[in-house]
């Protein structure tokens, strides 16, 4: 009992928070088979699947295993993992999501299987990258920790309100100056036509971080800042040191002191995006495709009739120094496996067998879509969801889905676009896709873990987050941003730029 | 407050010699109250004192795998990395700053409350008003920071329109590092004043009627009889109450600070609380924010202290 109760102990002095007792179960303790696959992972739904639900039992068929997953919800799943890893109740699977200290300490600790030569073997097709680049970038410094969750390379787009282009006669933006153009219109030429000076270009939520994908790390790559990291000649260098991040970071402050970007662009909840574009108060959105989509289908529910005529959407802008377009890490966190629970080679065996079938096409429909026949049925070889099953179906998407890893390539059924225009949206999406990818800029640096980087990271990216926003508000000058940078060098920035240089040398 | 324990009904019997003796008759003499204790003896032991074997690792390089006794001892390496931490000073100030509002101008104002309550005769009145300045304590600080958001929303917001043409500012207030104290202390007034009469009230209950009645036949008017009576008669309350405050301020801001902080305002925002969280949660840094927790309750005990030994000085009882 009290060997137990000593580490959540431990943690409740660091952080007086409550351990949330994790289950394991299957052959913990002992080297016998496993009989069961405990799984931790984040789910975005109202409620969680409950265990054994129809989609647990035809999974646990497909691996050979009973799969019992421990949900836990996305908002709190950083911190959760952080607390299930100081404790000793660890599941046999976790999906990891990012590269942060405990994980990276345990791992190198080994606590985690080191999957490089499993997963390269071949004896697991289904679990073999077809882009070994984002395997690499999902990795520590070249050893592979988990099985990545694969996702779209290219998301960042610009999504627009077409009836206002329409009304001012202007034509979707190409270049970075063609937005600011867009952006002072939208603001000062009445783009609604109700004569009011009512309406604002740019839409920006509060973002914390760098280089996650906000609208401003969008713009810096688009001006060639780089992606977080930048090689110069062999030697890796900070985006945020390089002349073009500081011409983007003016472009930025420009838009802000035109009044061109929303006034509450420091303190606006992300969760509530849309509203402006919505409303007809802003027109402009740098964000992820799907937004678009969504966007879409929120002017369907208010306006079912012409709602085809209000989104607009563009992909990467030329900037003055060149094409660059923004991509993703090209995955979303990874499945790990730790070695408490699963420890020695067989049992390995059998959870990555496990992983192998539960990444096949069928796995994939049920992850991803449910059950065929019950709340999605195939028509022309595209899924079409039951509207009297949305709950399931949003249980499976917003949950389920999370457990795919698709990293040998995505075939579950494609869905079904209700209209013409959804489809040509649909299109327009691939079609960017196929295009910016020739210009992505990738992060260099993304298979290196500085150790200075894993234990204070988060406040140096901080300190550089806060700085651009304040320069963008206008309350630092230059100098000020000059001296958030110098701040950074001596908390610890240069250390992780001499440390990254060194592991990229070995890297490569 | 002090209570005599109940005298020995059997004729007092030659002093035992030796200590180990007398500890044996006391504890047989003393058993009841004794046991009275057990359970605030165990409070502390499981939840205040056993924690403390863990906080054993803010002395550790601590990684979970290798568990509390396997991982390396690094001295005051942690303690050293965040005495020297360029954020230091920054996060020194603003927690002294926020403990400072709320202990010289929300503090206060409880005490105000409370004495205004007190004069209320009319006690329909009285125990409405009671309820209503109750009832923003149960709301949680999400609640509160949400109404917050809704009231000063840049260009819509009520009190933002208001406060904006009375100052003539269009400043984004939420964002503003200006604005951040005097938010997080109207919201700490809002939410918690009324609360925190309570106890005031109760001592008020037992202020003797009749210095009053003496009072008002001196010809003393209702502002004396308030300085002259009242005040005294409830200052031991209001000073072990502000010695209590004073080592809890540090805990309380986690958070609202946490959700009113923001980009632009963080430089005045971060407290120790904030930090513990964004190390030590976020970044699963167990060891360092373990250590900063720990030099946060030295604070704390250095400000019950020296709040203890301020109430002395002013022949004032302190709490020991």
């Amino acid at each position: 009992m009290f060997e137990s109760k000593r580490i959540p102990l431990a943690l409740a002095a660091a952080a007086s928070l409550a351990l949330t007792a994790a289950c394991s179960d299957g052959g913990e303790g002992s080297g016998e088979p496993l009989e069961s696959l405990t799984i931790m992972a984040p789910f975005f739904s109202a409620v969680p699947p409950e265990e054994d639900d129809p989609i647990d039992e035809a999974l646990s068929e497909l691996a050979g295993l009973d799969l019992s997953v421990q949900w836990v919800p996305n908002t709190d799943y950083g911190s959760k993992t952080n607390t299930v890893l100081a404790g000793d109740d660890i599941p046999d699977v976790m999906v990891i999501q990012g590269k942060d200290q405990s994980f990276v300490q345990t791992a190198e600790a080994g606590g985690f299987w080191d999957l490089t030569d499993h997963l390269a073997s071949g004896d697991y097709p289904n679990l073999v990258t077809e882009n070994a680049q984002v395997q690499e970038a999902s990795s520590v410094n070249g050893k592979v920790y988990g099985v990545y969750r694969a996702r779209d390379v290219i998301r960042t787009s610009v999504i627009l309100r077409q009836d206002w282009l329409d009304n001012l006669g202007l034509a979707a933006p190409e270049t970075t100056a063609d937005l600011a153009e867009i952006a002072r219109a939208f603001t000062e030429d009445d783009p609604d036509g109700n004569g009011q000076d009512d309406t604002y270009g740019l839409i920006n939520p509060a973002w914390s971080g760098i280089g996650n994908g906000s609208p401003y790390d969008a713009i810096e790559t688009w001006y060639g800042a780089g992606n977080l990291w930048r090689d110069e000649g062999g030697e890796l260098a900070p985006a945020f040191t390089s002349d073009e991040w500081l011409q983007a970071l003016q472009y930025e402050r420009d838009l802000v002191s035109g009044g061109y970007v929303n006034p509450d662009y420091a303190t606006m909840d992300p969760a509530t995006w849309n509203e402006p574009f919505l409303n007809g108060k802003g027109g402009i959105i740098i964000d992820v495709q799907s937004r678009a989509v969504e966007l879409a289908k929120l002017f369907k529910e208010q306006d079912p009739e012409t709602y085809d005529r209000y989104v607009a959407l563009v992909g990467q802008l030329d900037g003055p120094n060149g094409t660059y377009a923004l991509p993703t890490a090209g995955y979303s966190g990874f499945l790990a496996i730790p070695r408490s629970g699963v420890q020695n080679e067989d049992q390995l065996e059998q959870v990555l067998t496990a992983l192998n079938e539960l990444n096949t096409t069928e796995a994939q429909n049920l992850m991803n879509h449910g059950i065929e026949g019950d709340n999605y049925s195939v028509v022309d070889g595209e899924a079409v969801f039951d509207p009297a099953k949305q709950d399931f179906t949003d249980q499976v998407t917003g949950a389920w889905a999370q457990l795919g890893t698709n990293l040998a390539g995505y075939n579950a059924y494609p869905i079904q676009q209700e209209t013409e225009f959804d489809q040509a949206l649909n299109q327009l999406r691939l079609d960017l896709q196929a295009e910016d990818v020739a210009n992505a800029v990738y992060n260099p640096a993304a298979a290196l873990v500085s150790p200075t980087y894993t234990t204070s990271g988060a406040q140096l990216d901080t300190i550089i987050a806060d700085a651009r926003i304040q320069y963008i508000a206008g309350q630092i000058d230059d100098a000020g941003l000059q001296a958030a940078i110098e701040t950074w060098r001596s908390s610890g920035g240069d250390q992780v730029v001499e440390e990254m240089n060194d592991l990229y040398a070995d890297l490569n | 407050m002090t209570t005599a324990l109940a005298a020995d009904p059997e004729p007092p019997r030659p002093r035992p010699r030796s200590r180990p003796q007398r500890l044996r008759r006391d504890a047989v003499r003393y058993r009841w109250l004794l046991l009275l204790m057990l359970p605030g003896a165990l409070y502390f032991a499981l939840f205040r004192f056993w924690p403390m074997y863990g906080a054993r690792i803010a002395f550790k390089n601590y990684i979970p795998f290798l568990g509390i006794d396997g991982s390396e001892w690094v001295g005051l390496d942690h303690f050293q990395a965040f005495l020297s931490n360029p954020d230091f000073t920054r996060l020194l100030a603003n927690t002294l700053i926020v403990a400072a509002l709320s202990l010289f101008i929300a503090f206060p104002l409880t005490i105000v409350l409370a004495l205004l309550l007190n004069e209320l005769r009319l006690q329909i009145l009285k125990r409405t008003v009671q309820t209503l300045v109750y009832i923003p304590h149960f709301l949680s600080w999400t609640v509160v920071v949400s109404i917050t958001a809704l009231l000063f929303a840049i260009g819509t917001g009520p009190l933002w329109t208001f406060l904006s043409d009375l100052f003539g500012t269009d400043a984004n207030m939420l964002a503003d590092p200006d604005w951040f104290r005097p938010l997080i202390l109207m919201q700490m007034v809002w939410k918690d004043t009324g609360w925190g009469t309570i106890i005031f009230l109760a001592a008020l209950a037992g202020v003797d009627q009749e210095q009053y009645e003496a009072a008002v036949i001196d010809g003393a008017g209702r502002w004396q009889r308030v300085r002259n009576i009242t005040i005294p008669s409830i200052m031991p309350t209001i000073v072990v109450l502000l010695i209590l405050h004073t080592g809890q301020i540090l805990n309380t801001g986690f958070e609202q600070i946490y959700l009113m902080s923001n980009s632009l305002n963080r430089t005045v925002a971060d407290v120790f609380d904030t930090y513990v969280y964004f190390a030590g949660i976020e970044q699963g840094a167990y060891s360092y924010s373990t250590a900063v927790g720990l030099f946060k309750a030295l604070v704390g005990l250095v400000l019950i202290f020296g709040t203890n030994w301020l109430a002395k000085r002013f022949n004032q009882q302190g709490i020991f």
